[in-house]
């Protein structure tokens, strides 16, 4: 008889197809397609019947050849991501400019009086400025004023300007000095006032202005002063240029945005925490009071909004009211994201810290016999629900060559992380944890500051590449590969990621060493941090350690680099932790659905 | 296109007529052409023999049409050809690199202008410019009708345009992938300038020839 088991995954839908003959299975084909609609809804009967399809096709059969298919009883949990920002920079009175024009001009640090570039006659002689140069001056003007000045008997120490114009004006003046270009708003910068600037050399950055002691060497500041202005040196560490102002009430702050409190629902315990004291405090509390049964955010703030949306789209998906719905488990992640720096004159941006939420909710289970009866009536096959989803992954995982009882399973999809870990005497054991590939993605878009999720997740997916000149791109590990035919244009220069559809450009300034190490720190903060958190939770005595084998499945094992970072990570704890190859051919793939074939013969 | 030809010579012819027989509009063309000529003054192009293939890495060139600051002496907007080449140059050397201008003589298409430049060009990136404003970036790898960044609607080039673009081909020299330089896009631009584009073209197009080297020039801003 012709048995079809079928899975459906977040992502994909997955068909194994056997022949049994005498209780032993033959598999015959595979198929996988994309899951149609959210897993555990109607609309994924289209997914079903093509992936079926597809398997059939490769077998030569026909649906009508089928006996049986089974399909899994859908580990109702469904996951989603939200990210807030926690801290925020401000600025007031222009105190600094600390932003980081790609071309300042000249070099070195100037003292002075800030004065705008009209006045200037008015200055005698000895007398220390700072010229400010609005846009509407062009740099041959402004390099013939300094010089003329410069002539007179004035120290120009200095020069903000509005347009970029930099280096143009700093090759035309007798005399090199720090000039910092391209600030935007120069109406805001304070005339009058005692300023300093700094410009390093390329490839250098400041190194006066982001010590404290440095700025009080210029300002004179007393003790009291000093302890006052850290926050601007701080700001400034890591610039090529910078300028620091000295306002009567000029202060950089960065101030923690109140994001609310989340009030984590333990069986035994509650907990309550700010969002704002960061991820590890959230995911401390998370542990302290497993098993976690509903988790709420306080009414009216960031916090509350967030779980909210998180509660109405699961509603929405499942077709049920929100407060049914119960929030599972909370993956909290610390990230960074760009925000425009509050009061700056020069549209800095500064990294803000933020916290990345994935939540896990479980769904109503009923959904599934409604698609077995649907289907049923469509195809004309009996189809019957199988087992629970772990189980079944671990059966479809035990067929990896090299594997055996006892043994544990990590399912890294897109949506949730799920693990399951079988004893030696069969007994089986499983959890499901919120957060994964979304998650990843979400990280990526906003620490790289991406506004919609296409290029993050291609980013993702796939290795970069640096296009050098037409004809030869640099790889991420530096190896270089050569072209017959030009490139297409739109490579030129550009970090492109490679995808099996050819390279894509990403737009933006992002060196590729960056984006790389954005990718691969995602995937860590999520991947292997749920990686040990599951298996935490699964080890019978709770400790890591006592778990000696683990398969990778599932969609996100499949990733190039995904296992390799669980694996390192894994091997400090002396556990065997490898991509699992189902059937000795599938990859990571078509776990549970070779199990759902596998358990009809070990129910039969 | 549904403008053949015949109904574009009747444009243009009209758009003659109306000019000559108007005579209040032919002192004021007459007045904008002579200023603008004092202003054209200011740019010199001194040839200054072949144009040979640079070696320095840190060169952009420009390669002008053979009317540039010539026979014309702005854009299709009236901005002077001395403005427009200043700012370019000026990009340019915000970046920290050097410009090298020539003229190119067997052809008045952009795209070859262009090309030619970046294939004599030591970074392998050039300019291409037209008398009417129309420019790209171009490369030495990438084929003659193909382009780093074009900017076909001249009327909509500004000198901050100009500016940007000199900075880009800098950028696209120096390895960086900068961020395209924003165009602007106007549906009514093409109706409302192709005669004169035309016209425009035409006029470049008679000062071509054939078989002639390109030329480098010393720029000479008074």
């Amino acid at each position: 008889m012709i048995i079809a088991g079928i899975d459906i995954g977040n992502a994909s839908t997955e068909t194994a197809l056997a022949r049994y003959t005498n209780g032993t299975p033959q598999f015959l084909a595979s198929g996988i397609v994309p899951t149609t609609g959210m897993k555990g809804t109607r609309q994924n009967i289209h997914g079903i019947f093509a992936s079926l399809k597809q398997a059939l096709t490769q077998a030569g059969l026909t649906v009508e050849e089928v006996d049986l298919i089974r399909i899994n009883e859908a580990a109702p949990v469904i996951g989603d991501v939200a990210m807030e920002t926690i801290t925020e920079t401000i600025i007031t009175e222009s105190t600094m400019i600390g932003h980081n024009p790609s071309t300042p001009g000249g070099l070195g640090t100037g003292v002075g009086t800030t004065v705008h570039m009209r006045n200037i006659d008015k200055i005698a002689p000895h007398e220390s400025v700072i010229v400010i140069i609005p846009r509407d001056i062009d740099f041959e003007t402004s390099s013939r004023i300094i010089n003329e000045s410069l002539a007179r008997g004035v120290y120009v120490n200095g020069a903000i300007v509005q347009r970029d114009d930099g280096v143009l004006i700093n090759n035309r003046l007798n005399k090199k000095i720090p000039i910092v270009d391209e600030v935007s708003l120069i109406d805001k910068v304070p005339l009058g006032m005692w300023a300093a600037i700094e410009v390093a050399a390329p490839g250098n950055v400041v190194e006066q202005l982001s010590n404290p002691y440095g700025i009080a060497t210029v300002f004179d500041l007393s003790s009291e002063e000093t302890k006052q202005i850290v926050p601007i040196s701080r700001a400034l560490i890591g610039n090529r240029s910078a300028v620091v102002i000295k306002t009567p009430a000029g202060d950089v702050k960065e101030r923690k945005i109140p994001a609310g409190k989340i009030t984590i629902h333990g069986k035994h315990k509650n907990a309550v925490i700010n969002i704002d004291d960061g991820a590890d405090v959230v995911m401390e509390a998370i542990r302290s009071v497993a098993p976690v049964e509903d988790v709420e955010g306080e009414a009216g703030t960031n916090a509350g909004g967030m779980l909210e949306r998180v509660r109405q789209t699961m509603a929405n998906l499942t077709d049920s009211k929100p407060n049914k719905i119960k929030i599972q488990d909370l993956l909290a992640v610390d990230t960074f994201v760009p925000q425009n720096v509050k009061g700056g004159v020069a549209e800095e941006f500064s990294m803000e810290n933020a916290v990345g939420i994935a939540a896990m909710v479980r769904a109503d289970k009923l959904q599934m016999d409604q698609i077995a009866r649907e289907l049923e009536k469509e195809v004309g096959v009996k189809v019957e629900v199988g087992g629970v989803e772990a189980d079944m992954a671990i059966r479809g995982a035990l067929t990896t060559p090299g594997s055996n009882k006892p043994l544990a399973i990590i399912d890294m999809g897109a949506g949730s992380t799920d693990a399951a870990i079988v004893s030696g005497s069969g007994e089986i054991h499983s959890i499901h944890l919120a957060g994964a590939g979304n998650m990843v993605t979400l990280l990526i878009a906003s620490e790289l500051g991406f506004d919609e999720l296409a290029f993050p997740e291609d980013i993702k997916k796939y290795p970069l590449a640096k296009v050098e000149t037409l004809f030869n791109i640099r790889h991420e590990d530096g190896t270089v590969e050569f072209y017959d035919k030009p490139l297409d244009a739109s490579t030129f220069a550009k970090v492109v990621i490679l995808t099996p559809n050819g390279m894509v450009p990403i737009p933006g300034n992002h060196s590729m060493e960056r984006i790389r190490a954005v990718r691969r720190e995602a995937k860590t903060k999520v991947f292997v941090t749920n990686a040990i958190r599951s298996l935490e939770r699964v080890s019978p005595t709770g400790n890591v350690r006592d778990i000696q084998f683990v398969t990778l499945v599932g969609g996100s094992a499949l990733d190039f680099e995904i296992p390799q970072l669980v694996t390192d990570a894994l091997a400090q704890f002396s556990i065997v932790a490898g991509r699992a190859n189902i059937r000795a051919t599938e990859g990571p793939r078509n776990a549970v659905a070779t199990g759902l074939v596998l358990a009809y013969g070990e129910e039969a | 296109m549904a403008i053949n030809e015949q109904v574009l010579r009747d444009i243009i012819e009209s758009v003659l007529k109306e000019m000559s027989d108007t005579p209040d509009s032919g002192a004021a063309s007459n007045a904008v052409a002579t200023s603008a000529a004092a202003q054209a003054d200011s740019v010199k192009l001194t040839p200054i023999g072949d144009a040979q293939a640079g070696t320095a890495a840190d060169e952009v060139l420009i390669g002008l049409a053979p009317a540039f600051a010539d026979s014309q002496i702005d854009t299709i907007i009236n901005i002077p050809h001395d403005k427009v080449l200043k700012e370019i140059i000026a990009g340019i050397e915000e970046e920290g690199l050097k410009a090298r201008v020539i003229k190119v003589y067997r052809s008045s298409d952009v795209a070859v202008c262009g090309h030619d430049a970046a294939d004599l060009s030591g970074s392998g990136v050039a300019i291409g410019l037209q008398s009417k404003g129309t420019c790209l970036i171009h490369q030495k790898d990438l084929p003659q009708l193909s382009n780093l960044e074009l900017f076909s609607q001249a009327p909509l080039i500004d000198l901050d345009t100009y500016r940007a673009i000199g900075k880009n081909a800098a950028k696209y020299a120096k390895g960086e992938s900068p961020t395209p330089v924003p165009v602007r896009n106007d549906q009514m631009a093409r109706p409302a300038y192709q005669a004169r584009a035309a016209l425009l073209h035409i006029k470049e197009t008679q000062h071509v020839e054939k078989g002639k080297k390109p030329v480098e020039m010393k720029v000479s801003f008074q």
